[in-house]
């Protein structure tokens, strides 16, 4: 399994390089959502990482409205020579960067792209140039495992870092305290939500707009080895917002040198695997409406009035109209089901007719325990 | 000089009937979902048979449908969609609404159906728009940060027609970069399952002062964007979207009638210096929302585009009080009732076109013809007949 990570400081890079990595991803304030490099500092990072045999990945993951895409197209250029590979995730970087750079591609396909056909697609937009893409920490081992097996080109996943829940392009903490004093652009916060039991959500603002995470990091270093098993290229280890970085007990995890109990133990956040076993979030989705209010079979119209002892007031939506002589079945909204038969017809004038038309109000006697709602179908001998 | 091409008022259309009141109100499209695919679980959205007679029933007065497949979807999702794509074809759907470049490519290798590149892409510049054109989209819905000055640029340089919102609620992150939802309760906001958490309020603690404070930080105002309708014009835009599938007939009519009405109007004298335009905002002020901002369609979108505090859903003051189900001498004017209105109450009829019409509820009958002095919701009552008022027509009043 290769590592790939973070280095802010020259810290950061001796402990990549003492862990075994060959390569490090650098960010720039400006190009990257949580970079914190400036113009010299991320010339002398890149030089001292080329120095020490690694390679650099330059990371340009912001999304961009037009305006701040032409600022950071320009600015690269002069930025190619310190870098060896360009890591995007806005569609539009990746397309400049698949026509009008020569660098290698990383693309980042965290958000969204659940579905081979589409990883695929960004596998031959890239062509040649993309040398690696960036799985969603969504994906479930099952389907990490057909993709790592089935894309033409190598894959990354988070192995420990923060899980990004949101990204606003717009400033929602600063508003909070006007008189506040920013201090490296940055203000953070822990959130807490009214509504959830969850404490304590990191919030960052910067100058890219407002970010929040989840409570617990992601971790999955503790499957290294199943992760390699399925064919999986690249682990990223993410310790950016961490006082101090983990990268070294992470690798020993990694490579089965340590226990991870003991790991976890130490770790100054909860950890979590997300949905690596498997993702079920979609399995809440039928309890969201109610599936007996929807049209089945050759449909006939709703129940829009029951008055007891009198009628039920129906809005025919069939072209074929509702007549008497029609058999037809009513769905309760609660699942019950009536079937009856049409003997006497009156519309909305309350004449006794033998039919009434589409997006007419027919009348027909009532029926207890049919309520408003109640949808009518034709039965099977009526069509 | 050469006229200006208006834009279409593209509306939300979160069932059968809503489609039909958007149609009727003047939307010169609509965007609906099938049962899967789409982005909004828990609307009605559409059966086949009801995405069949909406399609008939929009293409008969002019009207296009858009059917959205917006969803990032799962393997398991995608390998039931061929079947729908080639529904939507023989339907004859007008385009479909993708995320998902999975997508864009199963709908690109089965069938010739226009596929529009949705919002939830977050398509933010040129590259990006000539990216999905690349792979066969000849539609973006922009992302709601972009501006109309820079969608104008967008459309030109890429050369491929843009759709942007006009109205409605707004994501406050990215679209389609939020996954909160996901990981606070295991439902995918991507797949439909959004669970609103940026509605909610928080306790916001301050890292290094840990002072707190609470604040609905998150919740963004609702867009409205009338007063910069000449700029979209302007810049070329294709379509203005109109957000909304979860929201009422009231406000698919309203948004509908005002946003057309005022095209209308620029057609007809080729500026938007009415007197109607106070009467306009005053329409749009009649469905429920929240308070109102233009987000980011001039400028990016600042601290007041915050929406810091709590949903009040009663706040409006009008209500939808039913719907004209059918209106003649004989019936006289047969109203289906949402929400209770009493005998000499003041009602307004919104009739397709024009201004509303004042409705004193004089005389109130139930179906059988017996007077009633107070209307009760899930019934059907009788108002005295007027001319100029017919069925399907909206029925609103203003709260005491």
């Amino acid at each position: 399994m290769n590592l790939t990570g973070f280095a802010n400081h020259q810290h950061d890079l001796s402990l990549l390089k003492d862990s075994g990595f060959t390569e490090v991803i650098v960010g720039m304030r400006e190009f990257s959502r949580f970079g914190r490099l400036e113009h010299d500092t991320f010339l002398k990072l890149s030089s001292d990482a080329k120095a020490l045999g690694m390679r650099v990945i330059f990371e340009w993951d912001i999304l961009m409205t037009e305006e701040n895409f032409d600022v950071c197209a320009s600015k690269i250029h002069s930025y190619m020579d310190h870098f060896d590979v360009l890591r995007v995730q806005d569609p539009g970087a990746f397309h400049w960067a698949v026509h009008r750079c020569d660098k290698p591609i990383h693309f980042i396909a965290e958000s969204g792209n659940h579905n081979l056909e589409a990883l695929k697609g960004w596998c031959e937009a890239g062509g040649n140039k993309l040398e690696r893409i960036v799985l969603s920490i969504e994906l479930a081992r099952d389907t990490l495992k057909e993709y790592c097996t089935k894309l033409p080109v190598p894959c990354e996943l988070l192995g420990l870092g923060r899980i990004l829940l949101f990204y606003s392009p717009r400033s929602l903490l600063a508003p909070l305290s006007p008189e506040k004093i920013v201090v490296n652009e940055e203000i953070e916060a822990l959130g807490e939500s009214e509504e959830s039991p969850h404490k304590g959500f990191p919030v960052l603002e910067n100058r890219h707009g407002t970010f929040m995470f989840h409570i617990k990091e992601f971790c999955l270093v503790e499957y290294a080895s199943d992760l390699a098993s399925i064919g999986l290229s690249w682990l990223r280890i993410d310790q950016r917002f961490n006082e101090r970085n983990f990268t070294p007990e992470a690798v020993k995890i990694v490579k089965r040198e340590a226990m991870f109990e003991n790991f976890k133990a130490e770790y100054p956040q909860e950890l979590m695997r997300g949905f690596y076993h498997v993702n079920k979030s979609d399995v809440l989705f039928p309890k969201l409406k109610n599936f007996r209010l929807q049209r089945q079979g050759d449909f006939i119209g709703e129940v829009l009035e029951a008055e007891k002892a009198s009628h039920l007031a129906i809005l025919v939506k069939n072209p074929k109209g509702f007549k008497v002589g029609d058999k037809f079945q009513i769905i309760h909204p609660k699942g019950e089901i009536f079937e009856g038969e049409v003997h006497s017809l009156r519309d909305v004038n309350l004449v006794e007719v033998s039919v009434v038309p589409q997006g007419e109000l027919a009348l027909i006697p009532f029926i207890n325990g049919v309520w408003v709602k109640s949808q009518l179908f034709f039965r099977e001998s009526s069509k | 000089m050469k006229a200006p091409i208006l834009p279409e008022i593209l509306a939300p259309a979160g069932s059968l009937e809503k489609l039909k009141v958007a149609v009727l109100y003047g939307a010169s499209a609509v965007y609906a979902g099938g049962q899967k695919f789409g982005l909004r679980t828990a609307a009605d959205n559409f059966t086949l048979d009801e995405l069949r007679e909406g399609v008939s029933f929009a293409h008969e007065r002019n009207a296009q449908v858009y059917v959205v497949l917006n969803s990032f979807l799962h393997d398991k999702d995608l390998a039931e969609l061929p079947d729908f794509v080639r529904f939507l074809e023989e339907i004859k759907a007008d385009a479909v609404i993708v995320s998902d470049l999975g997508v864009v490519r199963t709908v690109r290798a089965l069938s010739k159906i226009p596929v529009h590149v949705s919002t939830q892409a977050s398509t933010l510049n040129v590259e990006a728009a000539k990216f999905w054109k690349s792979m066969g989209a000849t539609r973006i819905v922009l992302g709601r940060e972009v501006s109309i000055a820079d969608a104008g640029k967008i459309r030109r340089e890429a050369d491929i027609e843009i759709e942007m919102f006009i109205h409605g609620s707004m994501c406050m992150a990215y679209s389609g970069n939020c996954v909160i939802s996901n990981f606070t309760q295991g439902r995918d906001s991507n797949r439909g399952g959004c669970a609103h958490s940026c509605r909610f309020e928080y306790s916001l603690e301050d890292i290094n002062t840990k002072e707190k404070k609470s604040a609905f930080f998150m919740s963004s105002k609702d867009l409205q964007g009338l007063r910069l309708l000449k700029d979209f014009i302007d810049a070329g835009i294709d379509s203005l979207k109109i957000e909304g599938r979860m929201k009422s007939h009231l406000y698919a009519g309203t948004m509908s009638k005002v946003y057309s009405e005022a095209l209308r109007y620029y057609e007809a004298h080729g500026d938007f210096l009415s007197d109607d335009l106070i009467r306009w905002e005053q329409e749009l002020s009649k469905v429920s929302h929240r308070a109102y901002t233009e987000a980011s369609l001039s400028e990016p979108a600042g601290a007041d585009s915050i929406f810091n505090e709590r949903e009040d859903h009663n706040k409006n003051e009008w209500k939808m009080v039913g719907t004209v189900i059918n209106a003649s001498p004989e019936s006289g004017t047969v109203i289906e009732v949402r929400n209770a209105f009493n005998q000499g109450d003041e009602l307004e009829v919104i009739p397709f076109r024009g201004e509303p019409i004042i409705v004193r509820a004089t005389e109130i009958m139930d179906l059988n013809r017996r007077p009633l002095p107070r209307t009760k919701p899930t019934t059907i009552v009788r108002l005295p007949f007027i001319p100029g008022i017919g069925a399907s027509q909206l029925v609103r009043q203003k709260s005491v």
